[in-house]
């Protein structure tokens, strides 16, 4: 009784975050449990049905090159994405001149700000092959014929994964920086006095200093993979959906498209099973806990 | 630094001019795209729609704007973004805080089985559940309204834990000395530590701002009436599906720019305090217990 009047205000202040996760978040993963089971109609009686909303998602061959392309598509986006801004943030560390350093970081981090519609509508009208700036330049420097990047499967998955890692380059930079400043000045000094040249500096004591930076940003990155839907929504098109389409456009295809709502829920689960599966390899080959 | 290197030596002359051309070879890739945007649209539709190289305005004209944002209705998209950003910004916040200040309370029973909670709920993106959080808001009737927008994300475990973080910055013997004078826990909370934590507030205020004026996959998902188009669903609508032409008008290339420079207005106006606190934020965010 005494603890509760003690503690009694935190726990009403609890209260409404606890019923919002009750409701929006354990409440939708056990309906969508008991939907994947289910031949879910909109109206009459919703029957039962194992597993075979589960053996329809596994045996659907556009589920199957979904998983493909979001290990591609997604893959491509962790790796060159964790490489590219991380080459961006030492080169600007070599930057001297305080005001170029700022002026970079500041123009590199904007396309990270702005939403996937906009950044999406923008390079739609910059890669179009009729008056889109790209193709412009393109032909002024002697090609022969504009190319349709956004409708050439061979060129759309290129286009996810690059405008991906470019919209997030100055983001994950920044989070890179904020490790390298965290490195102890006096490592620096130490190297120079046993004579070590401006790279060996950066190979012997920045880069072995970062790795729980690396190790941190990777970790968060990874669960990215399976979340790309956005960019991907926005820049499919019937042409190059089977080379494009992943996990979650899979899903909202299913489940808003064809209203199919018992086969996207399997779907869904096959997501949050892979979420978890990730989440756990990556978190033993970091060795997360360690850092 | 300056005295970091031999800044004397023609290889390092040499490098740091490298390094910088390739900082701004990275720089106009962002650069150029944008200001080809504004050029677009400040120039005159026919202007607009000419294949041609243009990095300023060719003959000048705000007929974009006007056209988007009367003929095209944008004002009512914009409002509905508005709303919703506004609302659930504010709402994001305060649980947070609440939740927030709760978990900072050392010896509170129960405490462990919060944070488990709250961790759990982290673990599963919002994505993944997207089908049966379309079932759930479907039961709710809550379908083709603004309230959903709001709804959805009102409340993050990142938010919590981040403004747990910062308040865990906040001397916790004040607090008990406080209440040994017999101040309240909401008093407490609201006079001390939403106070004392402004840097938290300001960084979990603009992340969501940012977030919500962005939020597109909630929107896709929830709505499809039109007059409770978001923002960013709109620009979907105007950009990405039409040819060139809605029923009544015919869109040029400035109309759509247009479009795209009245939607990011506002985050260009906060973008120079997002640089000052995102950094705070995503490092307290980011190290957990």
């Amino acid at each position: 009784m005494r603890t509760l009047r003690k503690y009694g205000p935190l726990y009403v202040m609890m209260v409404p975050v606890v019923v919002y996760f009750l409701v929006y978040a354990y409440y939708p993963l056990v309906r969508g449990l008991q939907t994947s089971f289910q031949d879910y109609r909109l109206m009459g009686d919703r029957p039962y049905v194992g597993w075979s909303n589960y053996s329809a998602v596994l045996h659907d061959t556009s589920f199957q090159e979904a998983l493909v392309n979001t290990f591609i598509i997604g893959g491509s986006i962790l790796l060159i994405g964790f490489a590219a801004p991380l080459v961006v943030a030492l080169s600007l560390n070599e930057v001297l001149q305080a005001w170029y350093k700022k002026l970079a970081q500041m123009v590199l981090y904007i396309p990270h700000l702005l939403s996937w519609v906009v950044i999406g509508g923008m390079w739609i009208f910059l890669l179009s092959p009729d008056n889109g700036l790209v193709n412009l330049l393109l032909v002024k420097a002697g090609l022969d014929q504009p190319v349709n990047f956004l409708a050439d499967p061979g060129w759309a998955r290129w286009i996810m994964i690059l405008l991906a890692v470019w919209k997030d380059m100055g983001y994950n930079c920044i989070l890179f920086l904020a490790g390298i400043m965290s490195i102890n000045p006096s490592l620096y000094e130490a190297a120079r006095m046993d004579g070590a040249s401006r790279w060996q500096q950066v190979r012997f004591v920045t880069l072995p200093q970062l790795s729980s930076t690396m190790k941190v940003i990777f970790l968060l990155n990874t669960l990215g993979i399976l979340r790309i839907f956005d960019e991907v929504f926005i820049l499919r098109n019937p042409t190059t959906a089977p080379k494009v389409d992943v996990l979650m456009m899979y899903t909202f295809q299913k489940g808003m498209v064809d209203i199919q709502i018992g086969t996207a829920a399997a779907a869904s689960f096959f997501v949050v099973l892979l979420t978890l599966a990730l989440t756990l390899v990556v978190r033993w080959v970091t060795r997360f806990d360690e850092v | 630094m300056s005295e970091r290197y031999d800044r004397l030596g023609w290889a390092n002359k040499c490098f740091d001019a490298l390094n910088a051309l390739f900082l701004l070879a990275l720089m106009l890739t962002m650069i150029i795209p944008f200001l080809n945007v504004i050029a677009l649209a400040f120039s005159s539709g026919v202007a607009s729609m000419q294949p041609d190289i243009i990095l300023f305005p060719k003959s000048f004209s705000l007929e974009g704007f006007r056209t988007v944002w009367e003929n095209l209705d944008l004002w009512r998209p914009f409002l509905n973004s508005a709303i919703v950003t506004v609302a659930g910004t504010a709402l994001h916040v305060l649980l947070s805080c609440l939740a927030g200040y709760v978990l900072i309370h050392p010896e509170l029973p129960g405490k462990r089985i919060m944070v488990t909670f709250i961790l759990i709920t982290m673990m599963v993106p919002q994505e993944a559940v997207m089908i049966p959080l379309y079932i759930v808001n479907k039961d709710l009737h809550l379908i083709n309204t603004l309230s959903v927008l709001v709804l959805s994300g009102l409340v993050s475990g990142f938010s919590i834990l981040l403004m747990r973080n910062f308040f865990l910055g906040v001397p916790y013997e004040m607090a008990e000395s406080a209440k040994i004078d017999g101040a309240g826990e909401f008093r407490i909370f609201l006079t001390m530590y939403m106070r004392l934590a402004t840097a938290g507030l300001a960084t979990v205020t603009l992340f969501e701002f940012v977030g919500r004026w962005n939020a597109f996959t909630a929107a896709v998902m929830f709505i499809n009436d039109s007059m409770k188009y978001t923002l960013q669903l709109a620009l979907k609508s105007m950009i990405v599906d039409t040819g060139a032409v809605s029923s009544n008008y015919l869109i040029t290339t400035n109309v759509r720019m247009a479009g795209i420079i009245i939607s990011i207005l506002p985050l260009l106006a906060v973008y120079p305090f997002v640089q000052k606190y995102f950094m705070k934020g995503i490092l307290l965010g980011a190290s957990k217990e």
